[in-house]
């Protein structure tokens, strides 16, 4: 991992910690390397690393029910497994979710296996009126807390969308 | 053991703990034997969510002692919250595996190797230790101090096997909320519990 990523990493890590997160469950992506090591290295936060992307979003469910503020953090493929779960528990009840995917699939992924994504992942977002921002550089960073805060606001589910030169730390 | 009574049993030892009920049956049984709309959270039809989202609450609140019930339908959608439990071992839950033996919730279904699945083996193997399994009224009712004990370390795992619902039983009525009123009863008993600030403003 480059040290541009891992200081990208750091970087969200200290948006999430400014809007309160405390809670943060994940899988992993290759993507997020950097910011996945930059939580489980900071002790403002607690990380579950779960089984699967649906058991994050139940976690940070039940999380806002306590008052815990949380973020659930995932690559796309595993955002695209969980539309139930999140259109059950967090519209059904209007349980506010702060998602952090991976934008794969989008011009400079050179993994074909994404290309579903590419083609799909707006599109099921869309679907479900979900609202997402995509952050492509590290100017992007600070809306993090503002979309965080749309969650308490909307009370529904909201994702960022981390592009991979954001994530790899190709553009500031 | 039959179902509700299963369920009364439960109920009578309950003191502070909330609840969150899992689809179907564990939800239709809870409200009926307890008609409680405040310290339990219906979590219909999550397909095995429901100690998930227990966990986060127990994590947020470490002084609220959560109990978590799951059909083993739900269960074998996703045996490897148990993992993730583990991982999280938390005190303050304790998880109830309903097991039927059938998805009680769609007109009581056969499981995948119903007659074979060993649920307490199988958290033992993820690294269990509380690990509780009642197959009768009167052990239950005998044993089930051991299951609530104050500091018992460790997350808590019970099986409970129970029979399929009745066709008279399945037509129980399920918790009459529609979620945004239950997400505010329940969050508002939250706050009230543990003086937090569930929803950003106060009543």
């Amino acid at each position: 991992m480059s040290d541009q990523a891992s200081a990208v990493g750091h970087a969200i890590a200290e948006e999430l910690a400014k809007c309160d997160v405390r809670l943060v469950a994940s899988l992993p992506d290759n993507w997020l390397t950097g910011l996945i090591n930059a939580i489980d290295g900071d002790t403002r936060f607690v990380h579950v690393r779960v089984n699967r992307e649906e058991a994050a979003v139940g976690l940070c469910s039940g999380a806002y029910m306590g008052a815990l503020g949380s973020a659930a953090l995932m690559g796309a493929s595993g955002f695209m497994t969980v539309v139930y779960a999140i259109t059950k528990i967090n519209y059904t009840y209007e349980i506010p979710l702060f998602l952090l995917l991976t934008l794969r699939g989008a011009v400079g992924d050179h993994h074909k296996h994404h290309v579903s994504n590419g083609l799909y992942l707006r599109s099921v977002l869309d679907a479900i009126n979900m609202p997402y921002e995509i952050m492509d550089s590290t100017a992007d960073v600070p809306s993090i807390s503002r979309c965080y805060r749309h969650t308490r606001t909307y009370a529904r589910p909201m994702a960022v969308l981390l592009t991979r030169d954001l994530l790899l730390g190709k553009k500031t | 053991m039959n179902y509700l009574d299963c369920f009364h049993a439960i109920a009578r030892r309950r003191t502070d703990q909330i609840a969150v009920t899992s689809a179907g049956n564990s939800s239709q049984a809870w409200w009926a034997v307890t008609r409680d709309s405040e310290a339990s959270f219906y979590l219909d039809a999550s397909m095995s969510l429901s100690t998930m989202f227990a966990s986060g609450l127990a994590l947020a609140q470490p002084d609220l002692n959560v109990w978590a019930f799951m059909g083993d339908g739900a269960f074998c959608m996703n045996p490897g919250m148990l993992m993730v439990e583990r991982q999280m071992n938390l005190r303050n839950l304790v998880h109830f595996l309903v097991s039927n033996r059938v998805y009680g919730a769609t007109s009581n279904a056969t499981l995948p190797n119903f007659a074979d699945n060993d649920y307490a083996a199988m958290a033992r193997a993820m690294g269990l230790d509380r690990v509780f399994e009642f197959r009768g009224i009167q052990e239950l009712e005998r044993d089930f101090d051991r299951v609530a004990a104050g500091n018992a370390p460790g997350h808590t795992f019970v099986v409970l096997e129970v029979e399929p619902f009745s066709e008279e039983e399945q037509r129980l009525e399920q918790p009459p909320f529609d979620g945004p009123e239950l997400k505010f009863r329940f969050g508002r008993e939250v706050e009230r519990r543990t003086d937090c600030n569930v929803f950003g403003y106060r009543l």
